[in-house]
């Protein structure tokens, strides 16, 4: 099987896990749930922005990401699974407390903001990573990220969106995982040849788009 | 007796106890990692300095919990109780060793000089309280034993309320609030910025080395001398406002507060503070304005009643941080003006003039790899009018040229194999201390002779 496709039918086998956390309908059915989800999120703004867009590239921004991909993460948090530095430093703390329905509605909520808009720069270097954004690079057999996260990068179910992401996350991110500091089973296979100039070049253009 | 009497020489001396006890190291608490299950890297560049997160978190009250709390909830279904099922405690232990470029004279012996190089084992031990009470109130609460004094007391507290408003746009988030009231001990403890006296560089340094002879009132004189309400306004993460009033609060000594006491505020002081915050990318930059005014009875032997001294303290401050992923990097300026209307002083044979001023200005530029490695350049710069009876001629501590001007540079260099463990060497270097570079004190002593070298040990945990 080439690697896209095992990456779509593991993606599709995550994403119904996502959906099982119920990501649809998290319970806000009481007055102090809907507190709780306030006040957890007065919490998620000091780091990764109003309405979830961030201004540091430490934090990611959230806004419109997809929600079964912040179920899964928020999960990975809190059951310490997913493990590089930053998910340490930062993230194991504050899921460490978080209910499955908490989780949901905190997905739920940045799914529904609104995306941050991407810089719409353009450079050699945002060309370059828009290639290996769209067609992989077959001699190194990368397929293309584009198969996965969307034509536009706007996330799919497991698949996250990094469209307007930020450059420095991104590239932090394709490192940690392609150490194994981070867990992604589908991703390990994929950027295992991916060498940081590539990197930095699909990062440039997903932050601008 | 010298040509200087013993009134000033007392004066003199309990002045430069003061100034060398005011520099009460600034800290950070594991407690707060151990509540929030965030490692220090969220709140801090290199401990005590605040990143903008750190800043968030103790303007929203020291609250941000991750651990199992013990709750409570009345029949109207209020919460009645929201407790860390551990207590937010932390220890803090500093041991340091002095050195001055010149030995002090012996505080007993006339000719003789003290021992040069000083170890104190400990130079400050602490016990904080530091995070939840309840939610949306938390507080700071920091007992040190001091190595010098040989006793337990008070130091920083600030205990804070906080809460949170959004507003505007469809969803009403749009905007977002943050409403607190603070309870201090000690004015620009309270405060988010590293630029303030209270949390400002150098975060810790030596207290057996002589200190300059003068400060204005909101740069440590009335720290733990006073209590403060206060009530202050976050507005996105932008802009900050703040009064405060404090009311004479001195720790120890007599009580009710009489004349044996020094510094004492009369009636209420007004503290304001105001400053903006923008953050792009991974830098931040800040800039503001605060001050003080505080009418002060001397005390020291003279009634705390009739006429006061008027202190007029106005200050501006900008701080830049950039936090990258392996280099940090921070500056750090302050300028405060203080205006001295000395009419009890002068009465009290306390100063010469009733019309003073005194200004001061620090500069600092801090740098660290990883936060494992880094340093630090600071240059200080004290002026102000000269008066020779508030700065009276004393060995070492006074001022042969009556004269407050004083300025020189820090050098400073840490090692954090832990990220609550630092291992500091800092020298400090005078260019001029007390009005002169040479023979300031009149017993020939010279600035240089007071450049120190302070090594330090400092753990939290």
């Amino acid at each position: 099987m080439k690697p896209a496709g095992a990456a779509a039918l593991l993606g599709a086998a995550l994403w119904a896990a996502g959906m099982a956390h119920g990501a649809e309908n998290p319970d806000l059915s009481t007055a102090a749930q809907r507190a709780m989800l306030q006040k957890t999120l007065e919490s998620c703004t000091a780091c990764h922005g109003v309405s979830g867009r961030s201004v540091s590239p430490t934090f990611p921004s959230l806004a419109a990401q997809s929600a079964p991909y912040l179920e899964l993460q928020l999960h990975a948090f809190r059951d310490q699974t997913r493990a590089d530095p930053d998910a340490q430093a930062y993230m194991w703390g504050m899921a460490s407390q978080m209910s499955d329905g908490l989780i949901s509605a905190i997905a739920a909520y940045f799914a529904k903001q609104t995306a941050t808009a991407g810089s719409n720069e353009t450079s050699a270097l945002i060309v370059q990573g828009r290639h290996i954004f769209e067609e992989g690079v077959p001699t190194r057999q990368i397929p293309p990220c584009a198969s996965c996260h969307g034509a536009r990068a706007e996330g799919n179910g497991p698949f996250p969106r990094l469209a307007g992401q930020h450059a420095p996350y991104l590239l932090k991110q394709l490192l940690v995982i392609q150490s194994a500091l981070r867990t992604a089973p589908v991703m390990h296979g994929i950027i295992k040849e991916l060498n940081r100039d590539q990197m930095q070049a699909v990062a440039a253009y997903l932050e601008s788009i | 007796m010298p040509w200087y009497s013993f009134k000033t020489l007392l004066g003199a001396s309990l002045f430069g106890s003061l100034l060398l006890g005011v520099t009460t190291p600034s800290r950070a608490v594991p407690s707060f990692a151990r509540q929030t299950g965030m490692a220090c890297a969220a709140c801090h560049t290199v401990f005590p300095e605040l990143t903008p997160f750190g800043r968030e978190f103790k303007l929203n009250g020291y609250v941000l919990d991750n651990i199992k709390q013990v709750t409570g909830t009345g029949t109207d279904n209020r919460q009645t109780l929201a407790l860390n099922s551990i207590p937010p405690l932390s220890i803090m232990v500093q041991v340091s060793y002095t050195h001055t470029g010149k030995a002090l004279p012996d505080s007993a012996l006339p000719g003789a000089l003290a021992k040069s190089g000083d170890v104190l084992f400990p130079d400050q031990v602490s016990l904080f309280y530091a995070g939840k009470i309840a939610d949306e109130l938390g507080a700071f609460v920091q007992l040190t034993y001091d190595g010098i004094g040989d006793h337990f007391g008070i130091d920083n507290t600030d205990i804070r309320y906080a809460h949170h408003l959004s507003f505007g746009g469809s969803d009403a988030n749009d905007h977002a609030l943050i409403l607190g009231i603070t309870l201090n001990n000690n004015p620009t403890v309270q405060d988010v910025w590293n630029t303030t006296p209270a949390w400002g560089f150098p975060f810790a340094s030596s207290r057996t080395a002589p200190g300059t002879i003068a400060s204005t009132q909101i740069d440590g004189r009335l720290g733990q001398s006073v209590a403060g309400l206060g009530a202050y306004g976050w507005l996105d993460g932008h802009f900050y406002a703040e009064i405060t009033l404090y009311t004479a609060a001195t720790v120890g000594g007599a009580h009710p507060l009489d004349s044996t006491q020094s510094n004492v505020a009369h009636g209420l002081a007004p503290y304001w503070r105001l400053a903006y915050e923008q953050r792009w990318d991974r830098n931040s930059l800040s800039a503001g304005v605060y001050g003080i005014q505080a009418k002060v009875h001397p005390g020291n032997g003279t009634a705390l009643q009739g006429v006061s001294d008027d202190y007029k303290d106005a200050a501006a401050d900008v701080q830049y941080q950039f936090i990258g992923e392996n280099h940090l990097a921070t500056l750090m300026a302050t300028y405060i003006h203080e205006s001295q209307t000395l009419s009890a002083s002068v009465i009290d044979l306390f100063a010469a003039n009733t019309k003073n001023n005194l200004k001061t200005f620090k500069l600092t530029a801090e740098y660290s790899y990883q936060r494992h490695v880094g340093g630090s350049l600071g240059y200080f710069n004290t002026t102000g009018s000269s008066d020779t009876v508030l700065y009276a001629p004393a060995p070492v501590v006074g001022s042969a040229s009556g004269s407050p001007n004083s300025n020189g540079y820090i050098a400073e260099f840490d090692y954090l194999p832990w990220l609550n463990t630092k291992l500091q060497i800092q020298y400090i270097a005078y260019e001029k201390f007390n009005g002169m570079k040479l023979n300031y004190d009149g017993t020939g002593r010279n600035a240089s002779d007071n450049n120190s070298l302070y090594a330090l040990v400092w753990l939290n945990f």
